[in-house]
């Protein structure tokens, strides 16, 4: 048990952060991660050391996450937001950015924009974007993690990567003025 | 190919999640497609600032509570069985063995009802009803559904011997 709690220690900082970056809310965010540490204190067993510890535990944080958005998704009726999930909206329409909005950005401030620019994205567009940027998954397998097809994935990533480079040059231009 | 087929390829292109033949064909046609280059430009600049630029968020819980919490939670689950075991055999009693009690209990009632009811109808059911001054004979068909009562004067002596419906006929 001494162990463990070393373990929880050293890496509950990074699945509380992950599990933030996809809910969006602190009190989620500590819950789910806890309900994380629990479960892979019962799967401990199963840890084959084929990937990291940390690995592994951020894979079953994001898990639990992406179940309580499935949980979430079923109970809120359908939005026109979430009809545009795979249509992509508004971001079909728009022009593309030419200039690098994060150009010369400080690295904090940087941070601080991608933050405020992916709490703005839906939840299934910031999940792929983390997934694909944050944990380096390829397209397979972040269909295989959301259950859904590698189409959907191309589809949402696209749409997503193209509303965060609008949301940046819209912070950039705020400063601006 | 569509537009926003040619999209999907550009961002597999960018990601390096297209076969060899398709990038050479990618390549060929970002020669010659300006709008295709700036696209590409966007998406790539997009991945660069999200590179390594996560924000540094933390745990906003101290080391012990937060511990504290995953430790109380892990020892819950691991409460000894034979109470979980106690609680379990109670609900199990309660949850099956009562209903049951309480079905075979109103299939009895209902049985000797039954039972009863059809020796009632098995015979045709005859009632007497007597007063000080007047008699009353009952007749009862179930499958006519039909209930017949005589009444009769106890001091008229001509009717004594014979009897004849004087009142009632009731249908049920």
């Amino acid at each position: 048990m001494t162990a463990f709690e070393e373990l929880v220690a050293r890496h509950r900082d990074k699945i509380y952060a992950r599990a933030f970056s996809m809910m969006r809310n602190e009190d989620e965010a500590v819950d789910l991660s806890q309900e994380a540490w629990v479960k892979s204190w019962q799967r401990l067993k199963q840890f084959q050391g084929e990937s990291s510890f940390g690995t592994w535990m951020t894979r079953i944080v994001i898990n639990l996450c992406l179940d309580q958005l499935r949980r979430r998704k079923r109970q809120r009726t359908e939005s026109i937001e979430e009809m545009n999930e795979e249509s992509g909206g508004v971001e079909r329409q728009m022009p593309v950015v030419t200039v690098n909005p994060t150009e010369r950005l400080e690295r904090g401030e940087l941070r601080k924009r991608i933050d405020q620019a992916l709490s703005q994205l839906s939840h299934e567009h910031r999940t792929v974007l983390v997934l694909h940027e944050f944990e380096e998954m390829e397209y397979k397998e972040i269909a295989k993690t959301m259950a859904c097809s590698i189409g959907t994935v191309m589809s949402r990533l696209f749409y997503a990567r193209r509303k965060m480079a609008v949301l940046l040059a819209n912070l950039k231009s705020e400063e601006l003025k | 190919m569509t537009d926003h087929d040619f999209e999907l390829k550009l961002q597999a292109y960018l990601d390096g999640e297209l076969a060899a033949p398709e990038t050479a064909m990618m390549e060929d046609r970002l020669g010659r497609d300006q709008e295709g280059r700036l696209l590409l430009a966007e998406l790539r600049n997009t991945c660069a600032a999200l590179a390594g630029h996560e924000a540094e968020i933390k745990l906003p819980e101290t080391r012990e509570f937060f511990w504290s919490k995953i430790e109380r939670e892990i020892g819950r689950q691991e409460q000894p069985a034979p109470a979980a075991a106690g609680v379990s055999w109670f609900t199990w009693l309660r949850r099956h063995v009562l209903p049951a009690t309480g079905i075979a209990f109103a299939v009895c009632l209902m049985s000797i009802w039954a039972v009863h009811r059809g020796k009632i109808s098995g015979q045709f059911a005859e009632m007497e009803l007597a007063s000080d001054d007047v008699g009353a004979y009952t007749y009862s068909d179930p499958q006519q559904k039909m209930t017949m009562v005589w009444f009769y004067d106890r001091n008229d002596n001509s009717q004594s011997t014979e009897l004849s419906p004087l009142g009632n006929v009731e249908e049920e």
